[in-house]
């Protein structure tokens, strides 16, 4: 991740557009692998019902935290809002998510 | 609640697994075809530097009707100026403002037949219909296929069973192909099955892929501004808009005390 920007004492935003897209990039990046991975688990573990889906948000909010960790906890630096660290590519995964947690439950 | 069903285990090995290993080789395939489709029409495209400073070329040989490039770079300037209008004093920022909205020759303002003649000019550009075809058939083709394939070969039967319960609006979509009432929402038939792993596997394309992936080109249209590329009218009314509302703000008087604290932050480490 590249710094995307910093902001000053006033609220005089400076973003670099490029750096921020790569940003959200490398976040859609993370999230689709752990919506994968995570329904590979799922499946794996035996989830059915609500709770694959608790699994996944569960997980989505550890890549959160973890995403969070990653900007050294200073998301003004490298995004414009809190919201892409919340919630950006959450929904986008959560068909490939359904898609991966129901094969291995076919399988076994 | 319907009892439970046992499916055929020769039904997982025959058709679920054939058919998703299909879609996924066919995803692949799509993007290399697309990538040979896209690497020789690749027009000699301006200097992509040039385009990101959003400096436009006007040469003495253009043709009156503005080119398909120039409108789009006339708007990502104007975009530029509207990002970084902090940075520049009020009467430069007013000059600017004056030079693309001006209602009679700014460059964000098009004469009403003038944007009808760049509109016609733009379909009747062969070039252009004819990128815009082979995107559109490097997507379609495939897909109708794998349908009709899928269709074909394995319609009419229970194929997996999803793990979740879901109401019975759902039974149009997820047993697309059966027409049995008594039998559980969370079975799927093959055909949606299909469907599901057409939007499912996106996200795996684009993790195999990498990033410039055919999937994803049908987004990126849409940003660009309509399946028929880039109207150029629309878009300059709407920049102009956005321009004439922006509130100007110069930031640099302010300056000063963020590089003093900043400097203070240097010196406390």
């Amino acid at each position: 991740m590249a710094a995307a920007g910093g902001v000053s004492s006033d609220d005089v935003p400076i973003l670099q557009a490029e750096n921020l897209t790569s940003n959200v990039k490398s976040i859609y990046y993370s999230r689709t692998f752990l919506s994968i991975i995570g329904g590979v688990v799922a499946g794996i573990w035996g989830f059915t019902g609500l709770m694959g889906f608790v699994f996944y948000f569960l997980i989505m909010m550890v890549a959160s935290i973890g995403l969070l960790a990653k900007s050294k906890f200073s998301v003004q630096t490298y995004f414009d809002s809190w919201n892409r660290i919340l919630i950006e590519g959450v929904f986008g995964g959560l068909m490939s998510f359904v898609l991966f947690w129901s094969y291995p439950l076919m399988m076994i | 609640m319907a009892e439970e069903l046992v499916l055929d285990t020769a039904i997982r090995d025959w058709v679920l697994i054939p058919l998703s290993v299909v879609m996924v080789l066919i995803g692949v395939l799509r993007y290399f075809v697309s990538k040979l489709m896209r690497s020789p029409a690749a027009s000699p495209s301006p200097d992509p530097k040039l385009v990101r400073e959003g400096s436009v070329i006007y040469s003495s040989s253009l043709p009156p009707i503005p080119s398909r490039s120039v409108p789009r770079q006339v708007v990502i300037r104007a975009r530029n100026l509207r990002t970084n209008v902090q940075f520049i004093p009020a009467k430069a920022f007013k000059a600017r403002k004056a030079y693309y909205t001006n209602e009679e020759n700014g460059l964000l303002h098009v004469p009403k037949e003038d944007a009808q003649k760049a509109q016609a000019a733009m379909f009747s550009d062969p070039n252009m219909a004819m990128d815009m075809m082979k995107k559109n058939l490097s997507m379609i083709v495939p897909q109708t296929l794998t349908f009709a394939w899928v269709n074909f070969f394995f319609s009419g039967f229970v194929a997996a069973k999803i793990p979740f319960p879901l109401t019975q609006r759902f039974r149009g979509m997820l047993q697309n192909g059966i027409d049995l009432s008594t039998v559980d929402v969370s079975y799927v038939s093959s055909r949606s099955w299909y469907f599901l792993n057409l939007f499912g596997l996106r996200g795996l394309f684009s993790l195999i892929l990498g990033e410039e992936n055919a999937t994803d080109d049908a987004q990126k249209m849409m940003q660009m501004g309509g399946g028929f590329g880039f109207n150029p009218t629309m878009s300059l009314g709407a920049e102009k808009d956005s321009l004439v509302i922006i509130q100007h703000d110069w930031a640099l008087p302010k300056m000063e005390r963020h590089a003093e604290d900043v400097l203070r932050k240097l010196l406390k480490k």
